[in-house]
């Protein structure tokens, strides 16, 4: 059983579509990295909201701070704040290169259809582009990305005039791409994480809390997707429940009896995102002390830095974990944990709630720790949740170990 | 490594903590605005987009929906640092009518309850535009008394409110202009209120008689600190656009919100908000 799912699994892995898309990610993975790094040092050492910034003053004392981080910035938004136009190239690229075509002329069609996409035109007239579908919607470009390309293909195989082969899909692909932007105006309008927000304050506690359970799952299962999800981002703090636990707290001097007890800030943000989506941070442990394939622990090695702070990209790329179906289950199944064992201490009243603000990019179990000002027994938990949580990856690390050995073997035969 | 972290974090947290309290004492002074019949908690969106077009410090929009039931639903966040934000409260059932902006006034009651609770503040301004001055007016007379000890409502501005709804003549009262004229004297001393009408034609904004606006004198003058109205004509002056007209616009800056800080130089350099 557990063989055939292995041959199984190494077979999809061995598709054109699948290897395309890993091409990708490794051809995305450097560049992530790098960008990856970039956010962090603007965001977390010398943006004034960070944690490194907050915790040793580094926006007060350092020098040219502001030049570095315009510089990191630039890097930040050109990379990973606009990640979806690279994975429309590098899909629409690598999918001609598996029908042996020509790669250029796919990538920038690839390229072109995703810019029409996700063409918003909001500023005085110059090239704006939806937000979301450029940093988030790195599943939509792969689509958009694959099918142009296979568009583009079919037409080099067919019969008609040189020219035309080359004008004729760029122009129903510029044609569809156009109508798809007009299509998703209308959808990208809506707030989700205000709603979620405001259903948490509107309902019971326990409906609150069967609801944040339902969108952290829904978030990780999104962002396995490679979509942003209703919790993606950092918790703001300035959310209906927030401001009203938080008030509460300073009130009352302390964080035990806050009116919105399970919120995406207080369970999410606190106890399931430690290294980003799926606690990140507890795969890359995993991998360094479980895994034996060198390009694996390579990879975790050079993503520990961005995921202390949270940014997990490099990881999501690099193993990859995106629609990886090994990953999968525990990416869902540690977070949900972790919540559920959150929300059962709180219900019991062994920890306060997290209802204070923390800085952008707090590492891992430190975020509930500052969230309660200072909870020894909140620290201690995070930090067992973690334990727990690398010890749910070690068998998916060691079966993703197996899968990419067999696929390696098929791949030889 | 890892120790040094916690240490340090605690002690941040310590601090920060101790910040916030003081900071909670330094208390907002919102704008609280409500739409008029068939208009939404959206109905602003384009009056605060130009209050806050070339602003340093923009106003935060927060939207609440009170459902028929009296449930409410928050849209929107407090930005940091702003404590001049702009709360807009739309009713799901939005309709005309007396009965209805009876209704309606108590469902703002509910929403305003909700913000005193949720956010800490001490005074407030107020704008209705059409029949959102009358709730605001019943508001006033009914519910208000209650809050008056501990929140001030600095200003009122009412943009177009029919306070005699169609009748052009004050000859004709109806019935809610003589309940709101009957108890005047709940309206608090301290107030100072605006009357804008928006002037289409001669005597009218093209929707609400200019006669039936003006009909609000006799709930007001007198009874408030500074009672002024004014009359606003040219583009956007038809009913409907007068909560974008550039001039109310210019009114509302001038008259209701708090005098901005000098703006301080700005530095050519850098400055990028990438969040």
């Amino acid at each position: 059983m557990i063989n055939r799912l292995l041959n199984f699994s190494a077979q999809v892995r061995n598709t054109k579509l699948a290897s395309a898309v890993r091409n990708t990610f490794t051809l995305l993975f450097p560049i992530m990295l790098l960008g990856g790094f970039a956010e962090t040092i603007k965001f977390v050492f010398l943006n004034k909201n960070g944690y490194m910034s907050q915790m040793f003053g580094i926006y007060q004392w350092f020098p040219y701070d502001k030049e570095i981080g315009w510089v990191m910035g630039v890097i930040f938004h050109c990379t990973i704040d606009m990640i979806a136009l690279y994975a429309a190239f590098g899909i629409a690229y690598y999918t001609a290169k598996e029908y042996q075509k020509e790669g250029a002329i796919a990538g920038v069609v690839g390229l072109l259809a995703y810019l029409i996409v996700s063409f918003q035109p909001l500023g005085g007239g110059i090239p704006n582009f939806s937000h979301f579908l450029m940093s988030e919607g790195m599943l939509f470009a792969l689509v958009v990305g694959y099918f142009s390309s296979r568009l583009t293909i079919s037409f080099e195989d067919s019969q008609i005039d040189d020219h035309l082969k080359i004008i004729l899909p760029i122009f129903i692909v510029m044609l569809l791409a156009a109508l798809l932007n007009l299509a998703s105006l209308s959808l990208l309008r809506l707030e989700i994480p205000t709603y979620v927000a405001s259903f948490v304050v509107k309902h019971t506690q326990f409906n609150a809390l069967l609801y944040v359970l339902g969108m952290g799952v829904l978030t990780n299962i999104l962002s396995w997707m490679a979509v942003g999800g209703p919790f993606s981002g950092s918790p703001t703090f300035t959310d209906t429940a927030s401001m009203g636990n938080m008030n509460a707290a300073l009130k009352t001097g302390n964080s035990w009896n806050v009116p919105y007890k399970y919120t995406d800030t207080t369970l999410f943000h606190s106890f399931a995102n430690f290294g980003g989506s799926g606690v990140m941070i507890a795969l890359i442990i995993a991998i360094l002390i479980f895994s034996k394939k060198k390009r694996t622990r390579d990879v975790s090695h050079w993503s520990i830095f961005p995921a202390i702070f949270n940014n997990h990209y490099a990881m999501m790329l690099g193993i990859p974990v995106l629609f990886n179906p090994v990953f999968l289950v525990p990416f869902i199944i540690v977070p949900l944990f972790n919540m559920i064992v959150a929300a059962i201490f709180i219900s019991l009243h062994w920890i306060p709630i997290a209802a204070y603000p923390v800085p952008l990019g707090t590492p891992g179990p430190l975020i509930a720790f500052i969230g309660t000002n200072g909870n020894w027994l909140t620290l201690i938990l995070g930090a067992f949740l973690l334990v727990i949580d690398v010890l749910v990856y070690w068998p998916f690390v060691k079966l993703s170990d197996r899968i990419s050995q067999k696929a390696g073997e098929i791949n030889e035969n | 490594m890892a120790v040094v972290l916690i240490f340090v974090s605690l002690g941040w947290s310590h601090q920060n903590v101790n910040d916030l309290s003081k900071l909670r004492n330094s208390k907002l002074s919102p704008v609280i605005m409500i739409p008029g019949s068939s208009a939404t908690e959206n109905r602003f969106d384009t009056l605060v987009k130009k209050l806050n077009k070339n602003n340093r410090n923009p106003h935060s929009l927060i939207k609440i929906q009170v459902s028929t039931e009296g449930k409410l639903h928050f849209t929107g966040q407090l930005k940091k640092g702003d404590t001049e934000p702009v709360f807009v409260v739309g009713f799901a059932n939005n309709h005309d009518g007396y009965d209805n902006i009876k209704k309606q006034a108590k469902w703002f009651n509910l929403a305003f309850k909700a913000i005193t609770k949720q956010y800490n503040f001490n005074n407030f301004k107020a704008i209705g535009h059409s029949n959102g001055g009358l709730i605001y007016t019943a508001f006033l007379e009914n519910y208000y008394s209650q809050y008056a000890d501990q929140i001030t409502i600095k200003q009122l501005m009412t943009i177009g409110s029919p306070y005699n709804f169609n009748e052009k003549s004050v000859q004709h009262k109806t019935q809610m202009l003589s309940d709101f004229i009957q108890n005047r004297s709940k309206i608090p001393k301290n107030l100072s209120v605006y009357f804008v009408a928006g002037t289409e034609t001669y005597n009218s904004d093209g929707l609400v008689p200019l006669g039936s606006v003006m009909a609000g004198k006799y709930i007001y003058q007198g009874q408030v600190k500074h009672f002024t109205t004014i009359s606003v004509s040219g583009s956007d002056a038809q009913h409907s656009d007068l909560p974008q007209n550039d001039q109310i616009i210019d009114l509302i800056n001038r008259y209701i919100l708090d005098p901005k800080k000098l703006p301080q130089n700005q530095q050519g350099a850098i400055s990028m908000d990438g969040q």
